[in-house]
């Protein structure tokens, strides 16, 4: 079974630090391996929301991230923070509202544009199906990658945003909302294509009905396993989520992990979750915007 | 009575807007409607709009509209006035009025050359509650009002925006201070200015605080203090960081003090008053104002805010934009 860590962070800090987030690699024996020369850091960048909204990773998380590379591999490892496209959200300016131009400055790192890049074709088989993807070669050549998620509620079946779908930003194809209708099968066919060697959570503030600092650092090597230690967390029934099954079926990770650190229900305990009432409202909004009649009811 | 016939160009999120409006104003007709985007001309035709063009230039030969509404990217309010001045038609022009004082005033100029209306859009002054201030103001009931307080905060331009249910991207026009003519200060802090000038006259005086949270060439949060001929000190505070919408005013008189807010209603409250009034509480000042244009248009009456009212709300933003201090 795969271990899953679970690091309080400190109350005075303003972000996950360095300290805590090797804590949290110690905690399920994870040491970077020292040959490594190239490493990706794919944070997830939600549109122009920033960090306060617990949307977004926060650069600092990811600054202190760069140093502990750094001090545990070489000051010389190239490191590239990723992104792509989106329907709605350009890079040229998500990584310069959202503090990671500033950041590359700083630490001297690249922030790579995945829609701009020199990519190779990837075709694979997901549930049956087969699906041909564009894989960025910054991804593919780098010796390490790193994926740092959050922990957020999302659209249906999907219900919630960690490191799995983190992937989904590195597919370089733009108007992503194309795979909105097979988006489950879409997720774990991309973690097949771009295969990430590490996954922290960072947990400082998350985003259930609303933000809320849930002080939280998290480690695995595996997906599927901190994935549905996440939906635990965000009051979910993992085995409700079709596309954690999906995922393990096909070899991305296994859904039971052995938790180290602190106990995940202290962080359920603190989870803004979704009340019946919100559901419903949800639900009663999604119908309204499906049918057309948002703007004549003077909604969305 | 007369029935003016309207012609609306440009069919952004609020050119949209004053196209739903318009289609239930009294004494009003809107023909035509212009916008590059053949998707938006499409929206339109299914409101029920027979005439629909790519290129406004063409809509202004037609004769029988009598006022053009524009509700295009600001770099573009000059040219578009103009021509609309030049074809004579009457102008409703959103705010701000341009992008420059300079062009502001070629705006101005081509309106009286050609004879023709124009007014601005600045829906606050619409707003049942401001317009109880004002008329509480001049009957004397706060006293003197010795400060006042604006805010209006929202993420202005980075709203997420969809066609339907497909996400779409923040108009590259935003990101371009030489289209806007500015940050939060031009696009929000013109409303407050301009609410605050009709209640306590001229600026006297201003000096601002800009805020770069995003990181951008623009501001996106504005902190102003300016003087006004009534002698009130305001603080206006103006910004594109929050995910929730507020506008407020605080007066504070030497008789009486008021707070008063205008924001969305809940999402219930929102469908009960489309259902039963086709607009919200949240909306009524924007049909309020249009109702107005077009009975202002019909009286042959000069419509307010005036395109002077523009240039006067863009020449304090131009003060302020130069008095920054930095603390």
């Amino acid at each position: 079974m795969s271990l899953v860590s679970f690091i309080k962070v400190g109350k005075q800090a303003d972000c996950v630090t360095k300290q805590e987030i090797s804590e949290s690699l110690k905690l399920i024996n994870y040491s970077f391996n020292t040959e490594v020369r190239a490493v990706v850091i794919k944070p997830n960048l939600c549109y122009y929301l920033d960090r306060s909204t617990g949307q977004t990773t926060d650069p600092k998380f990811v600054a202190q991230l760069i140093d502990l590379l750094r001090e545990s591999i070489s000051t010389n490892v190239q490191i590239s923070i990723v992104e792509s496209d989106a329907s709605a959200m350009r890079c040229k300016y998500a990584f310069r509202m959202l503090g990671y131009e500033k950041l590359a400055k700083e630490k001297d790192v690249r922030i790579v544009n995945l829609s701009e890049q020199e990519n190779e074709n990837a075709s694979v088989s997901c549930n049956g199906n087969t699906y041909n993807f564009k894989v960025p070669k910054v991804i593919s050549n780098a010796d390490l990658r790193i994926n740092v998620s959050k922990i957020k509620y999302t659209v249906d079946p999907i219900k919630l945003t960690c490191a799995l779908k983190n992937i989904y930003g590195c597919n370089p194809y733009p108007k992503k909302f194309k795979y909105h209708e097979d988006l489950g099968n879409v997720i774990v066919a991309l973690n097949k294509a771009m295969k990430f060697d590490l996954f922290l959570v960072d947990g400082y503030s998350v985003c259930g009905v609303e933000p809320r600092k849930l002080r939280l650092a998290m480690a695995s090597t595996d997906p599927v396993a901190i994935d549905v230690a996440c939906a635990r967390i965000a009051w979910l029934d993992p085995n409700k989520i079709k596309y954690f099954k999906i995922a393990e079926r096909e070899g991305i990770g296994k859904r039971d992990f052995v938790p180290k650190g602190m106990p995940l229900q202290y962080f359920r305990s603190v989870y803004p979750k979704k009340t019946f009432k919100i559901k419903m409202k949800a639900q009663a909004y999604k119908i309204i915007i499906q049918t057309g009649l948002g703007p004549r009811l003077g909604l969305g | 009575m007369k029935n003016i016939k309207l012609g609306i160009i440009g069919l952004g999120n609020v050119g949209m807007l004053h196209l739903r409006h318009s289609l239930k104003l009294a004494n009003a007709q809107v023909v035509s409607v212009a916008d590059t985007s053949v998707k938006a001309l499409e929206k339109a035709k299914a409101l029920g709009i027979k005439h629909s063009f790519t290129d406004y230039a063409e809509m202004l030969r037609d004769p029988q509209i009598d006022a053009v509404l524009i509700s295009l990217p600001t770099h573009l309010h000059l040219r578009s006035s103009r021509l609309a001045a030049e074809a004579k038609k009457d102008i409703f022009l959103e705010k701000p009025i341009a992008g420059t004082v300079e062009e502001a005033k070629e705006v101005i100029s081509a309106a009286k050359r050609n004879c023709v209306k124009i007014m601005l859009g600045y829906p606050m002054r619409f707003n049942k509650n401001f317009k109880k201030v004002k008329d509480d103001l001049e009957n004397g009931l706060f006293g003197d009002v010795e400060n006042a307080h604006a805010i209006l905060v929202s993420s202005g331009p980075f709203f997420h925006r969809a066609m339907g249910y497909s996400p779409v991207p923040v108009p590259e026009w935003w990101f371009n201070t030489q289209l806007t003519g500015g940050g939060v200060l031009m696009d929000l802090g013109c409303h407050m200015i301009n609410l605050f000038r009709w209640f306590f006259g001229e600026v006297v005086d201003i000096k601002s605080q800009f805020g770069h949270r995003f990181n951008m060439d623009f501001e996106d949060s504005a902190m102003c203090l300016a003087r006004f001929e009534s002698g009130s000190l305001a603080a206006i505070n103006v910004g594109w960081f929050s995910q929730t919408y507020l506008l407020q005013i605080d007066l504070l008189g030497s008789v009486r003090t008021a707070y008063v807010q205008h924001v969305p209603p809940k999402a219930m409250s929102s469908v009960y008053q489309m259902l039963t009034k086709g607009v919200t509480s949240f909306n009524q000042p924007h049909f309020d104002e249009l109702q107005y244009f077009v009975d202002c248009l019909i009286r042959d009456e000069v419509p307010s805010p005036t395109s002077i009212d523009g240039l006067r709300d863009l020449e304090a933003i131009s003060k302020a934009y130069k008095n920054q201090i930095v603390l």
